[in-house]
């Protein structure tokens, strides 16, 4: 046996070795995917989550958003600086002195990207699609503004002829809402109203089918500015750019990469070695860094959005709004959003985030441990004594979980309850809150106009949204009342006493109103930040730097 | 032989060579391996800290301070404290705790499981081989993760599952190498001459093919630890595993990570208990296979 070298000849060449990876991994002028992507004109996106679908009847998250908006476009755009209605797949619409009747004529040119025309019936045909109750789409209550739609959709009317939607041509629709609807024109850009390719759906199991093969690549047909090129799921969606869509020439993108980073550290680290132009978060310690060292590349928009958890209130211990309560009383947002979670966001002690369409809830949830034990004990736990040991999921994220694990402590000190971790894939979580298969679950909401009504709809009882089964006859009775004045002060009003009920019976627990961190290229042009997130990929474009453009 | 005798031995008449065991002689030639040496001590000291953890820790490892949040080393908190406002010193305490449960335990079943299983798969030979390493080889084809998700499934997330569960894959790479390792034992004259003694087979196997083995199920035990320790930390990362406020080194280490650049404190020293912990096995082993390796030494 030969003789080994010494220990310590071997520790040197250990550190040695080190060393040597250290240098060379840091140094090295290589060309980067966002580098290359950038001269071919794709956009490189970090999604966040893999969608639960790409079918807009059937899902209702924010990484879904992003990716049907660049597949479809609704009747109406908007204009990503101000917010305001622009012509969409409808070259024009009109509006009755009332306000109830909308009639929007369809551009002549608008075609799927098959090269079919896009008819006043294709968007028919969605409609009454997401409305059928048979479908069960969780996001149908977005269309509830137009006359029966809510009967129809609770099947309280069979026939949806009767649903105040009606083609005059093959390129003239008419609408005519429930009560007048100040921001109807905006709901558009939502994918609940986009049209969906009516022979692909019916070739591949109809109507009411849920999760059929029209979604795939091969399948799949839109009438946006980009057409679905690859789904790869957990690795990558692309989308390329279509041809047949009718301002295609005004496209500068030549496609989008968008890349389910769940992981906002992988995604950071993604972004920082040159693999995505934007991504969808940034984790908050790097927030903090960055900062400090005044990162160019950071940007923090506004965002119109609630961080909340909520409570399953149909099972015990928490079909009890005392124990709701308690929980709610005894999370002290203001020292988790400053320490914890800081970028700028503010902590919340109501649901609605203040200044929506003009409106501030004055109810307030305050930090009252002392209340929170007293109701605890009046529910028959106190001190905690005999309390059910509870879950609170999230989806996997290390900001969830550090913000759950801080307020795991605080109820757990506060009320001497024991709270258990629990977290789980984007797809699987959703199923468990639309199930109800959980104690409590963060959440969070984004508005997708800017209205008190899209925040305080989600719990009226049995909106799909809901996913509480809180069910408060109060509540739909005030916020359903609040829609349908007319006058904004009155309206307002309404909704202040809904928000006080919602704050009472605690079905979720405000933690805190979001803002939008994120990481852009500087390559990014025509980049136009807002409160909504809406990004109108079809005016974006990207352009290497000078040097590298040869 | 002279050169590698303890002491002792000097004392002893000339004549007859004394039949030291291999225990002996090991022992002996580990004590001369400095490095191995202080890593046995090391690994023991880690071992008492851990055990005395709950009396020697000056926080509870839930006791978070918001208000104060992460602050460097000081007096009050040794190691700093993490963003929860909790001690640093005290969590890494408990990590340790976690970790090396998870660590030992897991490669003490692989360790038993696979040396055994491989042993006689390679003893017995023939179709009882063959059977054996395609059962090994269907059980490889099953993904671990999802292999360990069915398993928290049905039988709820805890600590034991997760020794369970990690153990149970591991011991398949162990049963290769001792299966191969017996194998090329088995036409050894040594092998042969206890067949013709006509020694039971368990006695063959349990006193003389395994012990020949040693050297590298040692080697491979070290390198298991810190591979188990890192997979606790990917299934804790994905929810399978120690549940917060518990926590263990590699998710200290991966909370660190992500706040390097502003509190390294928090990467630092988890790391460091785990480097230590790492370094002290590697030297363990290395130091142990040398001083076990029986062909090496009789000749």
């Amino acid at each position: 046996m030969s003789r080994p070298r010494s220990d310590w000849q071997r520790v040197a060449a250990l550190v040695v070795c080190v060393a040597a990876a250290v240098a060379f991994g840091g140094c090295g002028a290589r060309e980067t995917r966002a580098g290359k992507a950038s001269v071919e004109g794709v956009l490189l996106v970090g999604n966040g989550a893999e969608p639960q679908e790409l079918d807009p009847h059937l899902v209702s998250g924010v990484p879904e958003h992003r990716v049907l908006s660049a597949l479809f476009e609704g009747l109406v755009d908007l204009d990503p600086a101000t917010l305001e209605p622009i012509p969409g797949t409808a070259e024009r619409w009109t509006v009755s002195p009332d306000g109830l009747v909308y009639t929007f004529y369809l551009r002549d040119g608008a075609q799927w990207s098959n090269g079919d025309p896009v008819t006043a019936q294709d968007f028919l045909y969605a409609w009454e699609r997401i409305l059928t109750p048979t479908l069960a789409s969780e996001y149908a209550s977005m269309l509830h503004c137009v006359a029966n739609a809510r009967a129809f959709n609770t099947g309280e009317i069979k026939d949806f002829s009767q649903v105040g939607v009606k083609a005059l041509d093959d390129s003239t629709i008419e609408v005519r809402l429930e009560q007048p609807t100040p921001y109807f024109l905006s709901l558009h850009v939502h994918y609940t109203w986009y049209p969906v390719p009516r022979k692909v759906i019916e070739a591949l199991g109809g109507m009411t089918a849920r999760n059929t093969k029209w979604t795939q690549p091969e399948h799949m047909v839109s009438n946006g500015a980009f057409k679905l090129a690859q789904w790869e799921p957990d690795k990558v969606i692309r989308v390329e750019k279509n041809p047949h869509y009718w301002n295609a020439a005004a496209v500068r993108l030549q496609g989008i990469a968008f890349y389910p980073i769940e992981d906002a550290m992988t995604e950071d680290r993604t972004f920082r070695t040159g693999g995505l132009h934007l991504t969808e978060n940034v984790p908050l310690p790097k927030i903090e860094m960055y900062q400090k060292e005044q990162f160019p590349f950071l940007h923090i928009d506004p965002y119109l959005g609630t961080y909340y958890y909520r409570i399953n209130t149909t099972e015990p211990p928490f079909d009890d709004a005392r124990v709701r309560r308690a929980f709610a009383l005894s999370l002290d947002r203001d020292t988790l959003v400053a320490q914890v979670v800081n970028a700028g966001r503010q902590p919340a002690a109501h649901y609605v985030p203040p200044d929506t369409g003009g409106y501030t809830s004055n109810a307030r949830m305050p930090y009252d441990v002392e209340q929170a034990r007293r109701l605890l004990a009046e529910a028959g736990y106190p001190g905690g004594q005999g309390f059910p040991k509870v879950e609170l999921l999230y989806n996997t994220s290390d900001d969830h979980k550090r913000i759950a694990e801080a307020v795991q402590q605080m109820w757990n000190q506060a009320l001497g309850v024991e709270v258990q971790l629990l977290n789980q894939d984007w797809k699987v979580y959703l199923n468990s809150m639309n199930t109800l298969n959980y104690d409590i679950a963060r959440s969070g909401w984004i508005g997708d106009y800017s209205d008190p009504y899209n925040f305080l709809e989600c719990f009226l009882s049995g909106n799909g949204n809901n996913r509480t089964g809180y069910a408060s006859d109060q509540y739909d009775r005030l916020v359903r009342k609040g829609a349908s004045i007319m006058y904004k002060t009155g309206r307002l009003a309404t909704y202040q006493q809904a928000e006080d009920i919602l704050l009472a019976d605690a079905p979720i627990i405000p933690v805190y109103f979001y803002t939008r961190p994120y990481l852009l290229s500087p390559d990014v042009k025509n980049w136009q930040p807002n409160h909504l997130g809406y990004i109108s990929w079809k005016t974006l474009y990207v352009e290497p730097p000078p040097e590298q453009a040869r | 032989m002279s050169e590698a005798r303890g002491p002792e031995s000097s004392v002893e008449p000339i004549a007859v060579e004394r039949g030291a065991s291999l225990w002996r002689d090991a022992l002996v030639r580990l004590r001369k391996n400095h490095l191995a040496a202080a890593g046995l001590v090391a690994l023991f000291a880690l071992l008492v800290v851990s055990l005395l953890t709950p009396w020697i820790a000056p926080y509870g490892y839930e006791d978070q301070d918001l208000a104060l949040g992460a602050v460097p080393p000081s007096g009050a908190h040794w190691f700093g404290t993490d963003l929860l406002g909790r001690d640093l010193f005290t969590r890494v305490l408990y990590g340790g705790r976690i970790s090396l449960l998870v660590g030992f335990a897991a490669t003490g079943v692989s360790l038993c499981v696979g040396v055994l299983y491989g042993a006689c798969a390679g003893y017995l030979g023939g179709r009882t081989d063959a059977l054996m390493m395609r059962f090994v080889d269907i059980l490889y084809s099953l993904p671990f993760v999802i292999f360990v998700i069915i398993l928290t499934v049905y039988f709820g997330r805890n600590i034991v599952l997760l020794f369970m569960a990690i153990g149970a894959v591991e011991w398949l790479t162990m049963a290769r190498i001792v299966r191969g390792q017996v194998m090329s034992l088995r036409q050894k004259e040594f092998i042969e001459a206890t067949t013709v003694m006509g020694l039971p087979r368990h006695r063959v196997l349990l006193w003389h093919l395994i012990p020949n083995t040693l050297g590298p199920i040692i080697v491979y035990a070290t390198l298991t630890v810190p591979r188990v320790m890192l997979m606790e930390a990917f299934l804790s990362y994905l929810g399978l595993g120690v549940q917060a406020p518990m926590s263990s080194w590699g998710l200290l280490i991966n909370e660190g990570v992500q706040t390097m650049e502003n509190r390294p404190w928090m990467l630092i020293f988890p790391s460091l208990a785990l480097s230590i912990t790492l370094f002290s096995l590697n030297f363990l082993g290395d130091g142990l296979r040398d001083a076990l390796d029986v062909r090496a030494s009789k000749d």
